[in-house]
């Protein structure tokens, strides 16, 4: 069964002029334990579609959302404010693209911990989350994890907050991950270090990924299905090996090409728009 | 000849803690007309040796020659101008008050570049060398999109007629699609001006395509030097290797290289 079942999703801002649309029926699947990458440009509809799924868009009122989403069989939409953010910090959280800046500056690690497992345990004692947090930054393999306990954002570079991010947002066991370009604002050697580490962490506990990038090439290596988005539609989706193999749509294809490679074949030319891109979409192997 | 030298170039932080090296006895030369590219990670001194460079920071030992004359703490006018600086986010280093014109006009006025009354001219000529309608001047950067924004980064710098842009992380802040045009053109401008690129990143793939010779820094010692190609095919340093494994990548040949280059770690 899927953890994560996105139908026909639309999605418009209004504005003074009227509407605009920014989903126009998106359709995606992800099963327990699956990691799916939704790839894009600047303004495709990617984060937005996260911030749906985590019912954060739900509360802004010029937004006009129609469509299912069903998260663990129980649909999203149709649920209370307060049970959407009962969900959220238990069974699905998220990782930000900037880890310092999405950590609270004037609370300690330790302090910030405390709240994050109390949204599951509100009772629990404070030496029984020191404890607890002790444990899972090591198990993202952070050295002296007292120490960071006790330290402010400020103090720690950015792959270690980065590391302490991905403790808390699997510190509750949540279902579903939701991971907004993470690790886009760290170096090359470090992104490699932590999505490696993230990787071990949701297979260990089987939680579901919805990993939004717009890098081709860390997407590769983290999931297991790709869906790209352009516009607002998505536009190709199959395994990540098919889709790399054989890239079909012409949109897939310029944004393949756009990559830089290490092989070094030169930079290539990206046409800016093309009707092409707009073509129907295209499903590798078995359409779920 | 060069058209920079940076020799024994040092610097060291003071901090309570005691000193901090950031930059240790770095050598190297810069042809003109050359691109080349200066990588390591975070810390690394990339940056502090673009601003001593730049001049925005005083060198605690060595030279940075330009042109062949050395340059001083005080630098003249002419010299700050031939050297131009394009930075990772254009949203923050481009002032948002102003409309972007008013932006790229700023270094004709503070150099006293040209004409008065032909300034606005100037500046839309810029706008037009990276692809942007000069009417787009009045805009203020808020309105532009990310790669719109970094093209004005960019007729910034140019409208100076520098002769070296110094580049740090021109491209990290756009996706994918919009770095590649970004790439081109600035490919394009610098055989069209005959300009003298330096530039820093921490992504290997973009400088595979883009540099000429590759300079790779570790806490702030240069560690490797040489031609893209050599570099990529075979890197001495282990530390040069190691950053080539972490580059993501997309396709077979690329997955090739880089199992190739982790067998000689």
């Amino acid at each position: 069964m899927s953890i994560l079942h996105v139908k026909d999703l639309h999605l418009g801002f209004k504005t003074l002029t009227g509407q605009v649309d920014v989903l126009h029926g998106i359709d995606l699947d992800i099963a327990a334990g699956e990691k799916v990458a939704l790839v894009g440009e600047s303004g495709s509809g990617k984060s937005v579609t996260a911030r749906i799924v985590l019912g954060l868009l739900q509360e802004t009122r010029t937004a006009r959302i129609n469509g299912t989403v069903q998260f663990d069989g129980s649909d999203i939409n149709a649920m209370s404010a307060r049970d959407r953010a009962a969900l959220r910090g238990t069974e699905m959280s998220m990782i930000f693209q900037d880890p310092t800046s999405s950590l609270n500056p004037m609370f300690t690690i330790g302090n910030q911990f405390t709240e994050v497992l109390r949204r599951r345990d509100p009772k629990l004692s404070k030496a029984a989350s020191h404890a607890r947090a002790t444990a899972l930054l090591d198990e993202v393999a952070i050295p002296d994890p007292a120490r960071v306990l006790g330290a402010y954002p400020f103090q720690l570079s950015g792959g270690m907050n980065q590391r302490v991010m991905i403790a808390m947002a699997l510190a509750n066991k949540p279902k579903l991950l939701l991971a907004d370009e993470p690790g886009t604002a760290l170096d090359v050697s470090v992104q490699a270090q932590t999505l490696t580490m993230m990787r071990d962490m949701v297979e260990q506990n089987g939680t579901s990924v919805l990993f939004i990038s717009h890098n081709l090439g860390v997407v590769r290596e983290f999931a297991d299905r790709v869906y790209v988005i352009y516009r607002g539609n998505i536009v190709e989706d199959g395994s990540t090996d098919a889709l790399f193999a054989n890239p079909q749509h012409a949109y897939t294809r310029a944004l393949m090409s756009a990559v830089p490679r290490i092989t070094g074949a030169g930079l290539p030319e990206v046409p800016e728009v093309s009707d092409d891109f707009l073509a129907p979409r295209i499903r590798h192997g078995d359409a779920s | 000849m060069s058209l920079l030298s940076l020799n024994g170039l040092t610097k060291t932080f003071e901090t309570p803690t005691g000193p901090v090296h950031a930059v240790s006895n770095v050598s190297l030369d810069v042809q003109a007309g050359e691109c080349l590219a200066i990588v390591g990670e975070s810390g690394s001194g990339k940056t502090t040796i673009a601003n001593m460079i730049l001049g925005i920071l005083s060198a605690t030992s060595g030279e940075v020659a330009f042109d062949g004359q050395t340059l001083s703490a005080k630098r003249t006018a002419e010299q700050r101008r031939r050297i131009q600086l394009v930075q990772q986010n254009p949203l923050s280093s481009l002032n948002p008050k102003r409309s972007i014109g008013a932006s790229v006009r700023l270094g004709l006025d503070v150099y006293d570049i040209g004409e008065k009354s032909q300034r606005w001219t100037a500046v839309e000529a810029a706008l037009d060398a990276v692809g942007l309608p000069g009417n787009m001047r009045t805009r203020a950067p808020a309105s532009l999109s990310g790669g719109q924004r970094q093209r004005v980064s960019i007729a910034r710098a140019l409208a100076c007629d520098p002769r070296l842009l110094v580049l740090d992380e021109p491209t990290s802040a756009l996706d994918v699609l919009v770095q590649a045009r970004v790439l081109r053109l600035l490919n394009g401008l610098r055989s069209k001006h005959g300009l003298t690129y330096i530039f820093i990143t921490h992504d290997l793939a973009v400088v595979r395509n883009v540099a000429d010779r590759v300079a790779v820094f570790q806490s702030g010692q240069l560690v490797e030097l040489g031609e893209t190609a050599q570099i990529f095919s075979a890197p001495q340093a282990a530390y040069t290797r190691q950053l080539i494994g972490a580059v993501p990548v997309v396709d077979a040949a690329e997955l090739n290289l880089r199992n190739k280059l982790a067998e000689g770690v």
